[in-house]
């Protein structure tokens, strides 16, 4: 009876560790964020303009931006969807330069501790 | 202060809607405020971008000779454009025409005439290095107040974006009629995101503070 108790028990246990860590995953999974190197963005009082442009977009979470490695980081919400083309040329209009743009599976957090990790 | 109701207006504008490193106009679709104020020199102006590459605005200047005996009060709509902008990696560099069309009064001479004021700045900027230069006519009919500056400064260390950044800044600059020195100023300057402060005190020992801010 014991036996029987803990073998279930087990089984219930690993059913649940590969539904959350399968629901972690997925979740995981759905993070996208638009990072974009860009040149010319050397004064905190310009570059401003480049994160209240992202930020004032309903797909926006989260922006990060580095004047050190001249990144600028746009987490989107879960479920939410924005092209590249339209980042780049938000920051075409705030008066900068973007030369390598890309999706990446990382938050702003993320991005910025591994840009910071970089120093 | 000697400004006129015009110029007050512009400072109204400037403090009520708020409570150059920098360019001196924003982003797209964006306010910018500017104040530059000493004994002899007290200018504000506030100005929107219409696109990435262009700004209108109001502004009022206070002008004062030396000896204290002439001034001129002077209240002018602004045209700013972005003439040419190159980005590296490290660093930016701008070409700016500037503009004003108004009129300007003075305590030496009667009623009001037609000002105008082109001119072209040019600015170079890394993370840690600043240096700017400034021409601007100051015209009207028998007058001439041309006015010309240089700046260079360096910052003190890189910060991250959302850190304060301060910077020392050393400017010479003349008006042309008004004076006939060089204006010399060491200022501290600090930068954070919107906000942009430069406060010295110049050759003539007078206190000069100037501010920007984008909204």
């Amino acid at each position: 009876m014991n036996k029987s108790f803990i073998q279930s028990s087990s089984l219930v246990f690993s059913v649940a560790v590969f539904l959350v860590l399968g629901i972690s995953g997925v979740a995981q999974a759905a993070v996208q964020t638009i990072r974009a190197e860009v040149n010319g963005m050397v004064c905190a009082f310009c570059a401003q303009g480049i994160e209240k442009k992202m930020r004032s977009l309903t797909q926006t979470r989260e922006v990060y931006v580095d004047l050190r490695h001249k990144v600028v980081a746009v987490e989107l919400k879960e479920g939410q969807v924005l092209s590249t083309d339209t980042v780049r040329d938000l920051i075409k209009d705030a008066g900068y330069d973007v030369t390598r743009i890309e999706i990446v599976p990382e938050t702003a957090q993320q991005i910025r501790a591994a840009v910071r990790g970089r120093k | 202060m000697r400004f006129k109701p015009s110029h007050w207006l512009a400072v109204l504008l400037v403090t009520a809607s708020c409570a150059a490193q920098a360019g001196p106009m924003g982003f797209k679709d964006s306010w910018m405020a500017m104040g530059d104020f000493g004994p002899n020199w007290r200018e504000a102006w506030v100005n929107y971008a219409v696109t990435p590459r262009d700004a209108v605005g109001v502004g009022a200047l206070y002008m004062r000779s030396d000896d204290k005996t002439r001034r001129r009060d002077v209240a002018e709509l602004t045209y700013t454009r972005l003439l040419q902008r190159w980005n590296s990696k490290d660093s930016q560099a701008n070409v700016w025409f500037l503009a004003g069309a108004g009129s300007v009064e003075g305590n030496d001479f009667s009623g009001a005439r037609t000002l105008l004021s082109p001119g072209i700045q040019l600015d170079y900027e890394t993370t840690r290095f600043y240096v700017a230069a400034t021409a601007r006519l100051y015209r009207a009919s028998g007058l001439n107040h041309d006015y010309g500056s240089v700046r260079a400064g360096f910052s003190f260390y890189e910060v991250d974006y959302e850190e304060t950044q301060p910077w020392l800044i050393v400017e010479a600059r003349r008006m042309n009629d008004l004076s006939d020195k060089t204006e010399i100023t060491p200022m501290l300057r600090l930068i954070n995101k919107g906000y942009f402060v430069e406060a010295g005190i110049n050759n003539s020992r007078q206190f000069r503070f100037n501010f920007m801010h984008i909204f």
